[in-house]
């Protein structure tokens, strides 16, 4: 059951998905200000929860594979570094689109904004690392991980702290019921989806990890 | 007894003009506020129907998922690729 788990969790998002989609477009109402583009919003925003989380999961897996050296905190830390630069790809993406129709400008260059794209650009690091670097610099690449983590907190309270266009962390608490029913199924979809593929990747890795070491024993069996 | 009081001095602190009252506008001619509406009108229809920014966005999204379902899809070929070599290699070693 658990080596289908994944499977499931795609099958279950690809199930809710079009529930969602037609909840967003058909039952939820136009938003009085900035107009049918505040749909962008129901997937825009647990894009960048997603990508928050996945970034706090690979700091906390880099952490664990620094101090252990498990080979199953290496892979959830890669795993987790991939979904979060696809999911935070898709908030740095969508929010100019967002912006572009409701402020006129895609890009303002506020606190949220930068410590975004900050998150990404060390997310994007990490990956260069992991894929392309030594084998030694593992352990570098797991620092790098760490400090995309550190940085979760800063986005989270960058509205706050200082003066940015995006509204503050209290507007999304304070959604009518109505917008958090249209907002309940697209977040579970997105987060059945990316754990889905996460658990497909983290199999993946461990199994490249297993026929690497393979190799290694059947090429010194033979020398 | 406090709350006959304190309507008088609520009713002192209204301001003149309630909602409901007409007020005239000052320092527009009809035909600016008749062309102001006629904006007002054509930026609420514009927004009602912004399909070009959902469609980008949506569309943006998707394909990003669906990229990196390709590229799983591919790493898992490869690795299937991979184990079925070193069963060839297994099985011939084997067999020798």
């Amino acid at each position: 059951m658990r080596r289908f788990l994944p499977d499931v969790m795609l099958l279950a998002a690809a199930a809710i998905f079009p529930y969602s989609v037609a909840r967003i477009f058909l039952d939820t109402p136009i938003e009085r200000t900035m107009g049918t583009a505040f749909k962008i919003f129901f997937f825009h925003v647990p894009m960048g929860w997603l990508c928050m989380l996945m970034a706090l999961v690979c700091g906390i897996a880099a952490g664990i594979e620094l101090r252990r050296r498990s080979t199953t905190a290496s892979a959830v830390a890669l795993a987790a570094a991939e979904i979060g630069f696809v999911c935070g790809l898709g908030v740095l993406l969508t929010g100019p689109i967002w912006g572009n129709a409701t402020w006129g400008k895609p890009w303002t260059g506020d606190a949220r904004q930068m410590s975004t794209a900050l998150l990404w650009l060390i997310l994007a690091a990490y990956l260069l690392i992991r894929h392309y670097g030594p084998e030694n610099s593992r352990r570098l690449a797991a620092a790098l991980a760490i400090f995309g983590a550190v940085d979760v907190p800063i986005i989270y309270y960058a509205v706050k702290l200082w003066k940015t266009t995006h509204p503050t962390t209290e507007v999304v608490g304070s959604l009518p019921p109505a917008l958090w029913a249209s907002l309940w199924p697209g977040l579970g979809a997105l987060v059945l989806c990316t754990l889905g593929l996460m658990g497909i990747r983290i199999r993946q890795l461990l199994i490249a990890e297993e026929l690497d070491d393979a190799w290694v024993r059947l090429a010194d069996r033979r020398g | 007894m406090e709350a006959l009081s304190a309507e008088p001095a609520a009713a002192a602190q209204a301001p003149d003009n309630t909602p409901d009252e007409y007020a005239p506008v000052a320092g527009r001619s009809l035909a600016e506020v008749e062309q102001v509406r006629q904006l007002e009108s054509i930026a609420a229809q514009k927004a009602a129907r912004d399909y070009q920014h959902i469609i980008w966005a949506y569309g943006i999204l998707w394909a990003l998922f669906a990229a990196y379902g390709i590229f799983l899809w591919r790493r898992s070929a490869r690795l299937r690729a991979d184990m079925s070599d070193l069963r060839r290699e297994l099985g011939g070693r084997e067999g020798r």
